[in-house]
C-alpha cells in the first residue's frame, strides 16, 4: 500500500470516527438550525430587514445565510478538532503514534483531513439543502459558478478553524486549556472582531458612528484581512456586484492563499516538534 | 542471546526544555535535566534491564531510543552508518509505561489503524494479537479492557511490523503478579527469536531472571552498561549468599567465613555470607544440618547505584528532588 493510500485510510477512519461522535450529534440540530434555518428564513418574499436591504438574487440570500457557517460551522469544526491531539496527550496514545515510522508531516495532514472532513461533508450537505430550499421558497436558483465559490469558501473557513484548534491541541498540555484557547480565539473572530476593528477606526480617525459610511467600510474591509470570517466574506464578495470594500478579488484570494498556507505550516512545524 | 549488534547508540543525549517565562518573553524555555552522553550498545536477542530510580531518566532514554525524542547529540548506528529519526522509527517498537486505551473502537481497529502507521499488513497486525493472547477479545472495544489487557494490546502495537528491538518502559506497572510472569516468558521467547529488548524498571527484583545485561542510569547519566556478574565485578560487589538452616552454625565451621548478618527466629538460623564457599554447604549436610535456603543474594538497585557512584544511601535517596545533573564517577575512569 503506497503511503498516500495509507494516508488517505487513516483519514478516512478518524473522519468517520469524529462524524459519528456523541459531539457531532448534539452539534447537528444547531447545524440544521443555522444552515438551512437561516437561508429558509432568509429566502422568505415577506422577509423585513433593516434599511430595506432585501435579496435580490438567490447568491445575495446565500450571502445573508453564510452568518450560520460563520456562528454555527466554524463552533462545529473547533469542538470536533479542539481535542485532536490533546486528548491522545492526557491517555498516552500519542506516545505511541508519535514512534511510528510515518512522518509527523503526513500524520498531521490525516489529523487535518480526518478532523475537518468530518464537518465538511455535513456542512456541504447542508449547504446544498440551503440551495435548494432558497431557490424552492423564492424561486431564485443560484448559479453554479456561485455555488461552487460559496461552497469552497465555507469548507476553507472551516480548514482554517480546524488547523486553530488541532494547533491548540497541540500546544495544549491537558483539553481544559485546548479548549479554551480554541474557542477564544473563536469568540474573537467571531464576536469581538467588531469591537476589535470600531476601536482600530476610531483610533485611525475614521468615523465610527455611521456603519455606512463608505470610508468606515473600506477600513472594515481591510482589517477583515486579518480575521478568517472576514476572509470567508471577502470571498463570497467576489460574486456580488456593487460591493466596495476597499479589497480587490485578488486580495482576497491573496488573504485566503496566506490563511491557508500560515497556520497548516505553523501547525506542521509544531507537530515535528512536538513531544508527548 | 547473539553477539551481533543490533544497534549502537554513541553519546547520545537529549535535555529537556523547560518553561521560564519572562515579562519581555512568556514563551521563554531553558534547557532542563535529560540525558548526557549515553553509549549503549544492543545485541540482537538480548534483554537490557535499564535500571534507575525515579527521576533518574529512564522514560526519556527510551523514548530517545525509540525516536519519539530527538537526538540533539550523538547518533544511532547500526552496521556502521548513522540512522535517521525515521529509520530509528521503523526499527523500534515502543511500548510507554501506561497507556489508557478507551473508546468505542474495538482492537481490531486499532490494530488496523497503527498497521496503516506503521506499514504493515493488517493480517500481520491480526496475527500479533494471538502472540500476545489478545486474538478472542479482536472485536472488544477498547473500554471494556482491564489493565492487563490494555498492556497486552500496547505491546501488540508495539511488535507491529517486526521491530528489531523492542523497547519497554516500566511495563509491568499495574499487572499482578501471574500476568507479570506470564509477561516475562512471552519476552523471554521473543527475545529467543533474535528481539533484542530494552526494558526499564526502578526494581530489580521485577528483572530477576529475565535480563540478560543490566544498564545503570543515574541522573541523565549510563553509569554502567554490562551482565549482572561483570557489573557486579567492576563495581566491586561481593557476592553474598542467604544461609537458613534448623540450628545454629558452630563456629569451627563459620568462623573463618564473613558473616553479614545472622538471624535467629523460633526454628531457624537466618545467615548471610559472602559467597564461594560451597565447602560449607558440604559440611552443613554431612552434619545433618536442614538447609531450607541457599540462595546467592542481587545487591540491590540502591547498594548498586551507592557503589557505582559513589555516594551514600541518604544522598541517592534525595536524588529526586535534584533535578539538575552532576557529573558523577564512570565506571573504569577517574572521578570527574
Amino acid at each position: 500500500m503506497t503511503p498516500a493510500r495509507r494516508m488517505w485510510h487513516l483519514a478516512y477512519a478518524l473522519g468517520r470516527e469524529r462524524m459519528f461522535s456523541t459531539r457531532m450529534l448534539i452539534m447537528l440540530p444547531i447545524l440544521l438550525l443555522f444552515i438551512p434555518g437561516m437561508a429558509w428564513g432568509f429566502a422568505d418574499p415577506n422577509l423585513q430587514l433593516p434599511a430595506d436591504q432585501l435579496p435580490e438574487t438567490a447568491t445575495e440570500t446565500m450571502f445573508l445565510a453564510s452568518i450560520g457557517i460563520v456562528f454555527a460551522g466554524t463552533m462545529a469544526a473547533v469542538i470536533i478538532a479542539h481535542d485532536g491531539i490533546s486528548r491522545d496527550r492526557t491517555s498516552g496514545v500519542l506516545e505511541v503514534r508519535l514512534s511510528q515510522p510515518m512522518p509527523r508531516w503526513r500524520q498531521g495532514i490525516v489529523l487535518i483531513f480526518g478532523h475537518w472532513s468530518s464537518i465538511a461533508l455535513p456542512v456541504t450537505a447542508l449547504l446544498l439543502a440551503s440551495m435548494f430550499l432558497v431557490g424552492y421558497r423564492s424561486d431564485m436558483w443560484i448559479p453554479l459558478g456561485d455555488a461552487v465559490v460559496y461552497i469552497v469558501a465555507a469548507m476553507l473557513v472551516l480548514l482554517w478553524y480546524t488547523v486553530f484548534a488541532l494547533l491548540a491541541s497541540s500546544i495544549a498540555r491537558e483539553q481544559g486549556s485546548a479548549i479554551a484557547f480554541s474557542i477564544g480565539l473563536w469568540f474573537l473572530f467571531t464576536l469581538l472582531w467588531v469591537l476589535f476593528t470600531t476601536l482600530l477606526a476610531a483610533l485611525n480617525g475614521v468615523a465610527v458612528g455611521d456603519t455606512q459610511d463608505q470610508g468606515y467600510l473600506i477600513f472594515e474591509g481591510r482589517i477583515d484581512l486579518l480575521s478568517p470570517n472576514g476572509v470567508y466574506h471577502h470571498l463570497l464578495e467576489t460574486r456580488l456586484d456593487g460591493v466596495e470594500r476597499g479589497v480587490s478579488a485578488f486580495g482576497a484570494y491573496a488573504a485566503t492563499i496566506l490563511w491557508t498556507i500560515v497556520p497548516l505550516y505553523f501547525f506542521q512545524r509544531r507537530l515535528n516538534r512536538l513531544v508527548p | 542471546m547473539g553477539d551481533k549488534v543490533a544497534m549502537q547508540f554513541e553519546s547520545i543525549g537529549f535535555r529537556h526544555k523547560i518553561p521560564r517565562p519572562k515579562w519581555y518573553n512568556p514563551l521563554n524555555k531553558r534547557k532542563g535535566a535529560g540525558i548526557s552522553q549515553a553509549n549503549l550498545s544492543i545485541s540482537e536477542g538480548e534483554i537490557i534491564g535499564l535500571v534507575g530510580t525515579n527521576g533518574a531518566g529512564k522514560t526519556t532514554l527510551l523514548r530517545m531510543i525509540s525516536g519519539i525524542l530527538p537526538l540533539e547529540e550523538g547518533h544511532a548506528v547500526r552496521n556502521g552508518t548513522p540512522l535517521g529519526i525515521e529509520s530509528l522509527r521503523s526499527m523500534v517498537g515502543f511500548m510507554p509505561e501506561q497507556v489508557r486505551w478507551s473508546s468505542q473502537q474495538t482492537i481490531r481497529q486499532t490494530m488496523t489503524e497503527f498497521s496503516r502507521l506503521r506499514g504493515c499488513s493488517i493480517q500481520s497486525a491480526l496475527d500479533v494479537l494471538a502472540v500476545v493472547g489478545l486474538k478472542s477479545r479482536v472485536d472488544a472495544s477498547l473500554d471494556s479492557l482491564s489493565q492487563g489487557m490494555r498492556q497486552r494490546l500496547s505491546l501488540a502495537v508495539a511488535l507491529l511490523g517486526t521491530p528489531e528491538i523492542l523497547v519497554l518502559d516500566e511495563p509491568f506497572n499495574g499487572m499482578d503478579p501471574v500476568a507479570i510472569e506470564a509477561f516475562k516468558r512471552l519476552l523471554r521467547s521473543l527475545a529467543d527469536k533474535g528481539i533484542s529488548i530494552m526494558i526499564s524498571s526502578h526494581h530489580l527484583s521485577e528483572l530477576d531472571n529475565l535480563i540478560d545485561k543490566i544498564a545503570l542510569l543515574h541522573r541523565g547519566q549510563l553509569l554502567a552498561h554490562g551482565s549482572t556478574e561483570s557489573l557486579q565485578s567492576s563495581l566491586g560487589f561481593e557476592q553474598m549468599t542467604e544461609i537458613v538452616v534448623d540450628k545454629e552454625i558452630p563456629d569451627s565451621l563459620i568462623s573463618s567465613l564473613n558473616v553479614l548478618e545472622h538471624i535467629v527466629n523460633e526454628h531457624e538460623h537466618r545467615y548471610v555470607i559472602e559467597s564461594g564457599h560451597h565447602d560449607l554447604l558440604k559440611a552443613l549436610i554431612e552434619r545433618k544440618f536442614v538447609v531450607s535456603t541457599w540462595r546467592v543474594v542481587p545487591p540491590t538497585l540502591i547498594e548498586l547505584l551507592c557503589a557505582a557512584t559513589g555516594l551514600d544511601r541518604e544522598s541517592i535517596g534525595m536524588e529526586v528532588e535534584q533535578s539538575s545533573m552532576i557529573p558523577l564517577r564512570t565506571i573504569g575512569s577517574e572521578e570527574e
